[in-house]
């Protein structure tokens, strides 16, 4: 490599670094630090890679499209987290979990490894921990495995979870489908499932308590990747991991009558409301999506209607060339995100009907949604668009190239701990994707290798480094009273994280020799 | 002015977010018309409110 193409690398990654820097050693926000990296790729991009205003325009308003795709689902997901949270549903589902089971690996594999999939597969954005962490410690674990526990157990359904906010990013930034990417991304998320319930048992209790509950892990790991596969792959991806998490919690809930897990008595507590009641709001979205998404007529008459743009051929003072074409395309009223809305208002209706809720609960209902979905959206607007300039200008090819030509044929050892690395610096498995996701395919793409396993690579990373994410450990603390004190849950979670990746990192090695 | 921020930093931080998502629509429809003294108006626009999250965001 010649010393000018190191220099322009150095300069390609600046942006990155600073958000890295900012995020993991200032402890700054995803918005603050997202919002600082785009002014180091704006200036970086005007002084070195030759961006004129014409050029920044259109990577701004590419870069609001593919936002915009990504938010719907996240407001969509807010709002009916809010909906169902607000009739204190989430605790009566809990409540009812707990009665089915009195031994311990049981209710680590139900709370720690399903229910937060299934949080994280209805709500996500650090949900799973802080929802699942005080119902752990109320069972008596220690207040360091009831936070590490949900962190590691509910990583494998990151990227399908919050309906599925973060492969749509994937695909938004890749420009690829999901009959595309889907396969490989929920084959190595499948691997991951296993690794996360194991690690989840472990952090608890060592190998003695992971061999007890073997049977279990295999039994439930089976049901839930098998179905986050299916569901994935057969277009249903917005449902992958609530759907998957959701035939997990039936599977965990008949593996725990099994004899061998039966012989504490479980807790008699008995819930306000009726587990079926609190459910309801997912069966609504369970039929609506499927409905959506299944019926081809009805996908035909929600699909009419589409925000779209076009933009022309743009060339950098450089002479780096982007192509014309049609940005990202908002399907208004079929988007995954429209779905979710239609399923919040129809359940938040039934629930009113039933009397679930307290006077003005809808102001309360629009007021956390606010409250919770404007930082996340200040953070996922502010690196979209930094990583638009980015591609605009060649910055993300010159890191690509750099990385493939040091990297080599061993890159798909490498491509987990990318996708890993952005979700630690981010806090989200959305933004590593966005940030990372045109990286990886580039480098893919330049190294001679499948971009779909690669990009598979990088989304299972960046789910896997939802559970070191020191935005979501700090969460999950702050609910156990572990606030100041995160240091040894990150310690735990660091640990299983890192094994977890190197597994799936020699999985994705070995496969790229396959294909 | 700080307690200013505090006791709005909601609604200002929503302000800031609903100029990230309008500010380039302006932005295409004036680099479609080749208007450079216009686009040159909305990115400075842009760089403010960039500034007000990177500050208060």
């Amino acid at each position: 490599m010649t010393d000018v193409f190191i220099v322009k690398w150095i300069f390609a990654f600046s942006p990155i670094l600073t958000v890295l820097v900012l995020m993991i050693f200032k402890n700054w926000s995803g918005s603050r630090a997202g919002a600082a990296g785009w002014f180091v790729s704006l200036i970086i991009a005007t002084l070195i890679f030759g961006a004129h205003p014409e050029l920044i325009a259109h990577s701004q308003m590419k870069g609001i499209l593919l936002s915009l795709n990504v938010l719907y689902i996240i407001w969509a997901a807010l709002f009916l987290y809010h909906v169902v949270n607000e009739t204190g549903a989430i605790r009566a589902i809990g409540i009812g979990i707990q009665r089915f089971s009195g031994d311990k690996s049981i209710q680590i594999l139900i709370f720690g490894w399903i229910f937060a999939s299934f949080l994280q597969g209805v709500a996500g954005y650090g949900v799973p921990i802080a929802v699942v962490a005080p119902l752990l410690v109320a069972l008596g674990f220690s207040p360091v495995v009831s936070v590490a526990v949900p962190a590691i157990g509910h990583s494998w359904s990151v990227t399908f979870g919050s309906m599925g906010a973060s492969f749509q990013a994937l695909m938004a930034v890749s420009g690829l489908e999901s009959s595309y990417l889907a396969p490989w991304s929920a084959a190595l998320l499948g691997v991951a499932t296993f690794l996360c319930g194991i690690f989840a048992v472990y952090a608890y209790d060592g190998w003695k308590m992971v061999k007890h509950s073997l049977m279990a892990i295999l039994i439930i790991g089976t049901t839930m990747a098998g179905t986050q596969y299916i569901l994935s792959v057969s277009g249903m991806w917005t449902l992958g991991g609530f759907g998957a998490s959701l035939a997990g919690l039936c599977s965990g809930l008949a593996v725990a009558k099994l004899k061998i897990y039966n012989q504490t008595p479980p807790s008699q507590t008995q819930p306000e409301m009726g587990l079926w009641w609190a459910l309801a709001a997912y069966f609504i979205l369970i039929v609506i999506v499927s409905t959506g998404v299944m019926i081809p007529a009805v996908n035909a008459f929600l699909g009419q209607a589409k925000l779209s743009f076009a933009f022309p051929e743009i060339i950098s003072l450089k002479g780096w060339v982007v192509a014309a074409g049609p940005g990202k395309a908002i399907n208004i009223f079929g988007h995954g995100g429209a779905l979710l809305f239609y399923s919040s208002v129809i359940s938040f209706f039934v629930y009113l009907a039933k009397g679930f809720y307290k006077p003005q609960a809808i102001k309360t209902i629009l007021q956390k949604t606010v409250k919770s979905g404007v930082p996340t959206s200040l953070g996922i607007v502010s690196m979209v668009c930094f990583a638009m300039i980015m591609d605009h200008c060649q910055m993300i090819y010159i890191l690509a190239e750099g990385i493939s030509r040091v990297f080599g044929s061993i890159y798909p050892l490498v491509a987990p701990w990318i996708g890993l690395l952005g979700a630690f610096m981010t806090g989200s498995n959305t933004n590593s994707n966005v940030v990372f996701g045109v990286l990886q395919q580039e480098t893919a793409h330049l190294a001679g290798l499948s971009a779909a396993l690669i990009l598979a690579a990088q989304t299972t990373g960046g789910a896997l480094g939802s559970m070191i994410a020191p935005a979501k450990i700090l969460v999950g603390c702050s609910t156990v009273g572990l606030a100041g004190k995160e240091g040894p849950v990150l310690k735990t979670t660091l640990r299983y994280g890192l094994v977890i990746t190197g597994i799936i990192g020699i999985i994705t090695a070995l496969a790229s020799f396959i294909i | 002015m700080d307690n200013f921020f505090k006791k709005h930093a909601l609604k200002l931080k929503a302000i800031a977010l609903i100029l990230m998502l309008v500010i380039p629509f302006f932005l295409y429809t004036a680099a479609m018309q080749g208007s450079i003294v216009q686009i040159k108006l909305l990115l400075a626009l842009m760089i403010g409110t960039m500034l007000f999250v990177l500050k208060k965001g």
